[in-house]
């Protein structure tokens, strides 16, 4: 018995989550309807996106050279939460079956959403951004001041600057930065709601996720090479040059 | 041998298998509820510790090294679903153990409402265990990452509260088939006179 506990323990409640999804397999949500639902407002505005995105990738592509494009990813349902209180976690209907691995990026409706620490053949486990051990790499796309995100346990997240004086304020937007080692650069994760500069020894802000972690029904997992660059440290001076591609060149062979 | 004895004999061979499936089966099905999220199963983000239901339900028939047996598979099992660090082997070993000594000197009556009220002081107990864990890793390791001590201990307090709460209103659901079938098992396993 407790050969076989060791051994449920060792791979990760694999057989579990197996059954687990058999299981509730009649009960997960069907195809996404999320397309239809959307209101043509929204698609226009998506449309628009995509030109501009096309458009900010063609002039980017003239003044710093190729990007590397983020690789299609895997749509997957969402079908349980965390097993245990003091996690916050995912479990997701595609496993190392899919082309599923460990450390592949999670992201939803609204963003970011986590990262895969465990897999089975057809369920994975994920790291929710808002888990008290998650650290992701964040800067304000308005101002790139850089710093990293914790989780909280809750919808709002904290994000500590490397810099003395961010240039930050109250709605800006916050993104994956190009430092982070774990995650590819600019996937939106949420919007500044509360500043506290004065906290030492790190300035630090309130983040409010934009993706609605505990009603989230679909995601999609991207495939992702960890790359190795340098982090700055904390005293860094106030105005770090960020050259995005750099550490896109660097590295991320496919 | 008489043709009555052979078939009591076989009978209790049977239900010894049938009472292993019944041990195996339902706390596998404790196991499938934890990932889930059903309405009326959910308080303030936090589940019911069905793990821990399974375990007073069976520990408070049993001694206490049975117990703390018991309550450490289930913590393995349950490490295996969540993460390895903080441990859930230590308290559900405490609480197994707990429960039967609760038991053994008859401090509290074998009903409902006894029987809620205990999850509820275990649930309470499992989860301080976990939050005790986590405040020493915060304290000992440096780079931990883990959230400064009175934010451990505010989450410490919803996370017990609510699932010591909902525990202990889902018990009966668990602990109600099990003690009868556990309480028929050893009517039919007594021996004839004994």
């Amino acid at each position: 018995m407790v050969v076989a506990a060791l051994g449920m323990r060792e791979t990760g409640g694999a057989a579990i989550y197996e059954l687990y999804r058999w299981a509730t397999s009649p009960f997960h949500p069907g195809p996404s309807r999320a397309a239809m639902l959307q209101s043509s407002y929204a698609q226009e505005l998506q449309q628009r996106l995509v030109e501009l995105e096309s458009q900010n990738r063609s002039l980017r592509q003239v003044v710093e050279g190729d990007a590397v494009p983020l690789a299609a990813g895997t749509p997957a349902a969402v079908i349980g939460r965390s097993a245990g209180d003091w996690w916050q976690q995912i479990i997701i209907s595609r496993g190392s079956s899919d082309g599923i691995d460990a450390d592949d990026i999670v992201t939803g409706p609204g963003g970011l959403i986590g990262r895969v620490v465990a897999v089975s053949p057809h369920s994975s486990r994920v790291l929710l951004v808002s888990d008290p051990t998650s650290r992701v790499g964040a800067r304000v796309s308005r101002s790139r001041a850089t710093g990293y995100i914790r989780g909280e346990m809750g919808q709002q997240v904290v994000m500590e600057f490397f810099d003395k004086i961010p240039d930050v304020k109250v709605g800006d937007v916050v993104t994956t930065s190009a430092y982070s080692q774990l995650f590819p650069q600019d996937i939106p994760i949420g919007r500044v709601v509360d500043l506290d500069l004065s906290k030492s020894p790190a300035p630090e802000v309130t983040v409010e996720l934009t993706s609605p972690l505990n009603i989230v029904e679909w995601v999609t997992v991207i495939p992702f090479e960890p790359k190795s660059v340098e982090i700055p440290a904390v005293d860094a001076p106030a105005s770090q040059e960020i050259i995005p591609n750099r550490a896109a060149e660097d590295n991320l062979a496919p | 041998m008489t043709p009555a004895r052979t078939s009591s004999l076989a009978l209790r061979r049977r239900y010894r298998w049938l009472n292993l499936a019944v041990v195996i089966g339902s706390a596998l099905i404790c196991v499938m509820l934890l990932p889930m999220r059903l309405p009326g199963m959910v308080l303030l983000g936090v589940g019911p510790s069905w793990l821990l239901i399974w375990l007073v339900a069976w520990s408070v028939q049993r001694t206490s090294v049975e117990g703390a047996i018991a309550g450490f598979i289930l913590g393995l099992v349950q490490d295996g679903l969540t993460g390895y660090f903080p441990t859930h082997t230590l308290g559900l070993t405490l609480a197994g153990f707990l429960t039967a000594r609760i038991q053994k000197q008859r401090f509290i009556q074998e009903d409902f409402v006894s029987v809620a009220i205990i999850v509820f002081a275990m649930t309470v107990i499992a989860q301080t265990m976990m939050a005790l864990q986590i405040s020493a890793h915060q304290l000992i390791i440096s780079s931990s990452p883990y959230p400064s001590l009175p934010e451990i201990w505010l989450q410490h307090q919803r996370i017990a509260l609510s699932s010591a709460i909902l525990s202990s209103l889902w018990a009966p659901a668990v602990y109600y088939p099990l003690s009868r079938w556990w309480a028929h098992y050893e009517q039919v396993m007594t021996p004839p006179g004994g």
